[in-house]
Parts: structure tokens; C-alpha cells; sequence
């Protein structure tokens, strides 16, 4: 009897080992392509592939230089920063109201509404690339950083809606109604006073989306012609492609730091209310 | 009176005209989608020439087809139980046995659903790269230099490297969604369990599994959805679906057959096959992984 929990307990402890290994290694293979990177970012090509692991002699920070000004990474940075907070405002904006209405009034078809929103989901976004790719080119609205943004907005809107009126569904009432005898409109509630009900869900809603928008790909390629106009997937991918080329490994680190580092700042400055938004019923089965 | 016509006008308003964007972006492309399926059209200034089912036909007949469903499945069925085990394995032991450091394992393994995906392959191409790559270097520290190969380039190990990358890009997410889940369950279950005697396992099998099922369903269903509809970007980002077409999937052979060979209604053909196939494949996980709800 004594030895059986003598067995169990070391083959806890031995399980216990084992987990908390794993657990190390895990975070090791997230952290060390990020920790890599940005330590070449500091060297010049020599330092990149002959000591790969060493830190830098001197900080070459010319690659920063490099990648802003001559690889175009600074104006792709701007572009994707027009487009991706566009994009975002724009979304609230649809999805804000919408969401409200159908959590909140219940007219005919508010359900039919959502369940739309949601099968829409399923559709594939690679079938939509053709024809709008048409419809744009025939409305003369190709190559704009706008249209790129709006498309994003509303791409997102079902993802938005779902997440805000589960939230919106969480929060009593009985504020709204106070409001409403305290003589405030109905624009009123929608826009002042739900946005502070709400506030953690917006940010869930806004980090998931900044994230999204931040990093796409396909779109940009298809819809954005002009190299001015180029946003930082499609630059960086370009960068990436010609640097063996042009012997412009540091410029491309410097680059993919530039372009990976905003998003890893926001998600870690909001960590905690993106946490707490999934762990509150944000994605409910 | 005047206060329902009122309120009628604040629903549309706020109904309206998100609903016609919405329309106008994603349910008009659907529609235009299938009727180009129709057609022969290679471009801006082609005409475009109604060939009925051809596109379909060809469909049928071409071998690249066969490949990429093959490759997308593959994909989806890797993803589904790796990421489904690894995410289960982290949030069983981050929210239930909350080792020190939970808080930072939690943060940092959500990387890489951050990042950009861009980044993502660069990182990855040059890790399983053939001269200068950390995986060549490490199987040649270790004394398996027979090994070191180009990952990406190799006909048998290109696609299960693409997979390695979508599961360590993956399962963050799912990780804290099945946080979120176990954390909702009351603890008395687990005293009472562990009173009636039953071990860690048992009270896994039958209380966390059962309790989080809805939740493990859902993410099941959203691996096979972004898989399908996904998968390809990375594929596009590091290899174009080479060596030979052993990574190309349905989404990258679409794009390169609309926007490189200008075979646009084939392409529009393709995209209706990923929809079929995509809703064929979460109606029958949703009946496969169909449960009676538990309540507690």
C-alpha cells in the first residue's frame, strides 16, 4: 500500500518534469525564430551566416536605414498603417449598430440576420478574389489603399458582429433603460453610451482585427498595383525574394522587425483584456 | 405611432446599409463567382465564351486536381489532431495545475497568432533552409549529417514541413479558447470526484472532456474552415506549391490559375469546388462530432 503512492508520487514528479520540459521547449520554438530575427537585424551579412549564433560586434543599424529608405519598407509601413486603422475604424462603425439592433430590438428578422452574418463566414475568401477583382477594375477603384481598407472592413464584419453581441448580451439592461428615461436618444445609447458597456469586447474586436488586417496578404497583392501603394506583406515577401540577389539579408531582418514588431506591441500592451475577452464567453461553443 | 416608425428607421439605419456593403462584397462575388464558372475568359480584354460545364469537366480530368485535395486534407487532418492535442495538453495543465509561470507561457504562446504571416514564412523558410537553415545545423551537431536535406524542396518532406509550420502558428488560439472553457467548469466536480477516488485521468475523461465539448467541437469546425480557406497563403509565401506541386493546394492552384495563366473561369470553377467541399466537410465533422449537451 506504502509503495504503490511511493510509485505514484514519483511518477507524478516524473510526469510533472516532463510537462514542465515541454512546456520550456514550446516556448522556446515560439521565442527563437522571433529572438533570431531580431538579433540579425543587427548584423551585416557576414554575422547573419557565419556566426549565427552569436550576438552582433556593432550594431548595424544601417539595415534600418536600408530597408525605411531604399527597400521602401517605411512607405509599405505607412500604407499598412492607413489601411489597417481605415479598415478598423470602418468596422466598428458597421458593426457596432449592427450588433446592437440585433441583440437588442427584436424585429422581425433579427435571428435570420445573424445566422446570414455567420453561414457567411463559410464562404471562401479566395472565391471573392476574381470577381471583385472585376467589379473594382469595371468601377475604376483598383489600386486604392481605401477601397483595399473597406473590403477588409466588411470581410471582418460577421467575426465583429458575433463577438459584440455577445457581449452586448452580457451587460444588463436595465442602463440602457435608465438612459432612455434620463431622456437619451436612441443615437445616444448607440454612441455614447454603449461604447463604455462594451469596452472590452471593442478592444477583443479591434486587436483580433488590427492583427488580421495588419498581416494580409493575397488582397493587398491582387487589389494594389502601384509600388507606392504596395503594403508591408507583399513589400516584405518582395524584399524577401531579392535578397539573395542583392545581398540584402540585414535590410530584410530590419524589415520583418519592422513590420512584426507594432502587432507584438499591441497584443502585449493588451494582453490582458484580449485574455480576459476569449475567456469571457467570446467564443462560446 | 410616431415612436414605431421611430424606431423602425434606428433598426435600418443601423441595419441597412452595413447589410448591402456586406452584400455588395461577399454575397454579389459568390454569385458572380459561379456564373464565371461558366465561361472561358482569359482576362481583361478576352471575351468571355459560355462553355457550360467544361470548366467542370476539366476539373475532373486535370492531375494537379487530385494532388491538392489530397494536400489540403492532409493538411486539415494534421492540424486537427495536433493542434487539438497540444492546445488540450497546455490548457489542461496551464488552467488546472497552473505550474509557476503560467501567466508567461499563456502570453508567449500566443506569438505566433500574432504575427504577421509574412514573417511567419520568411522566418520558417530560412529555418528548414538546405546551406544555412537551424534545422540542417542542428541534425549535423548531432551527428546525422545523412539527414540534412532542403526541407522545403524535397518531394517527401515539403508538405509535412508546411504542416509543422500551420500547427506552431496555430495552436495559441485554441489554446486559450480551451482555457476558457476549463476554467468555466465549477470545481466541486473535480472535489467530488476526487472523493469518489477517481484519478487524474478519469476526471479528465469524464468531466473536462465532456464539459468542454462544445468548445473542442467548435475549434475542430474552425481548423477544417481556415484550413481549407487558408492553408494557401503560407503555401504561396514559401514554396508556390513546388517542388512538382507536392504543397499546392486548392486556394494556391486557384490563384495561379486566375492571376498567372489567366484562366479565370477554370480558377472561378476551382473556388466553387473549395466551397462545396469546404461545407461538405464541416456538416459532416458537425454530425461525426455531435454529442448530447452536458449541463452543470
Amino acid at each position: 500500500m506504502r509503495g504503490d503512492t511511493l510509485i505514484s508520487c514519483a511518477g507524478r514528479r516524473a510526469a510533472g518534469v516532463l510537462l514542465r520540459g515541454f512546456l520550456i521547449l514550446w516556448a522556446a520554438a515560439v521565442i527563437y525564430p522571433l529572438l533570431w530575427m531580431m538579433i540579425s537585424s543587427f548584423k551585416d551579412t557576414n554575422g547573419i551566416f557565419l556566426s549565427t549564433w552569436s550576438l552582433p560586434d556593432t550594431l548595424h543599424l544601417e539595415n534600418y536605414v536600408m530597408a525605411w529608405v531604399d527597400y521602401k519598407v517605411g512607405q509599405a509601413f505607412l500604407n499598412t498603417l492607413f489601411v489597417t486603422v481605415l479598415a478598423t475604424v470602418l468596422n466598428l462603425t458597421m458593426a457596432i449598430p449592427a450588433a446592437y439592433v440585433i441583440e437588442r430590438y427584436a424585429f422581425r428578422g433579427n435571428r435570420v440576420l445573424m445566422n446570414f452574418y455567420l453561414t457567411a463566414m463559410m464562404i471562401p475568401a479566395c472565391m471573392g478574389w476574381i470577381p471583385l477583382y472585376f467589379l473594382l477594375f469595371r468601377l475604376n477603384l483598383l489600386d486604392n489603399l481605401a477601397v483595399l481598407s473597406l473590403i477588409y472592413a466588411v470581410g471582418k464584419l460577421p467575426f465583429s458582429i458575433y463577438i459584440l453581441s455577445s457581449f452586448i448580451g452580457s451587460v444588463p439592461v436595465t442602463l440602457e433603460e435608465a438612459s432612455i428615461i434620463d431622456g437619451m436618444s436612441r443615437c445616444g445609447i448607440l454612441f455614447r453610451l454603449l461604447p463604455q458597456l462594451i469596452r472590452s469586447g471593442i478592444i477583443t474586436v479591434v486587436v483580433m482585427n488590427v492583427i488580421q488586417f495588419w498581416s494580409e496578404y493575397f488582397m493587398a497583392l491582387i487589389y494594389i498595383q502601384t509600388p507606392e501603394k504596395k503594403t508591408l506583406g507583399v513589400m516584405m515577401n518582395l524584399l524577401s525574394n531579392n535578397a539573395q540577389h542583392q545581398n540584402a539579408w540585414g535590410a530584410l531582418f530590419a524589415g520583418l522587425v519592422i513590420s512584426t514588431l507594432p502587432v507584438i506591441i499591441i497584443y502585449a500592451t493588451l494582453n490582458k483584456h484580449v485574455v480576459k475577452g476569449m475567456l469571457e464567453g467570446a467564443l462560446k461553443g | 405611432m410616431n415612436q414605431k416608425r421611430n424606431r423602425r428607421m434606428f433598426v435600418l439605419f443601423c441595419t441597412l446599409p452595413t447589410l448591402l456593403l456586406f452584400c455588395i462584397f461577399t454575397i454579389y462575388p459568390l454569385f458572380d463567382g459561379l456564373y464565371m464558372s461558366f465561361f472561358k475568359w482569359s482576362g481583361l480584354s478576352g471575351r468571355r465564351t459560355f462553355i457550360g460545364l467544361n470548366n467542370y469537366l476539366r476539373l475532373l480530368k486535370d492531375p494537379v486536381i487530385p494532388r491538392t485535395i489530397f494536400n489540403d486534407y492532409f493538411l486539415v487532418a494534421v492540424k486537427v489532431i495536433f493542434i487539438m492535442a497540444l492546445a488540450l495538453l497546455f490548457a489542461v495543465v496551464l488552467a488546472q495545475l497552473k505550474p509557476r509561470g503560467t501567466a508567461f507561457y499563456r502570453f508567449v504562446y500566443f506569438f505566433p497568432n500574432v504575427m504577421p504571416v509574412v514573417t511567419t514564412a520568411i522566418l520558417w523558410t530560412f529555418i528548414f533552409s538546405s546551406n544555412m537553415g537551424l534545422l540542417n545545423a542542428l541534425l549535423g551537431a548531432a551527428g546525422l549529417d545523412e539527414l540534412k536535406r532542403s526541407w522545403l524542396g524535397d518531394l517527401h518532406t515539403a508538405l509535412p514541413c508546411i504542416a509543422v509550420v500551420l500547427i506552431w502558428a496555430g495552436v495559441g488560439l485554441f489554446m486559450l479558447m480551451l482555457m476558457g472553457a476549463i476554467s468555466n467548469i465549477p470545481r466541486e466536480l473535480y472535489e467530488a470526484a476526487e472523493i469518489d477516488g477517481a484519478g487524474r485521468w478519469r476526471q479528465f475523461c469524464q468531466i473536462t472532456i465532456p464539459l468542454i465539448w462544445p468548445q473542442i467541437k467548435t475549434s475542430v469546425v474552425y481548423i477544417i474552415t481556415t484550413t481549407l480557406n487558408g492553408s494557401y497563403v503560407l503555401v504561396q509565401l514559401t514554396t508556390l506549391g513546388g517542388p512538382a506541386n507536392a504543397t499546392q493546394v486548392m486556394g494556391s492552384y486557384l490563384y495561379q490559375q486566375a492571376f498567372t495563366n489567366y484562366n479565370f473561369g477554370y480558377a472561378a470553377a476551382i473556388g466553387v469546388m473549395i466551397l462545396v467541399l469546404n461545407l461538405a466537410t464541416v456538416l459532416i465533422a458537425q454530425l461525426v462530432l455531435r454529442r448530447e449537451k452536458v449541463e452543470f
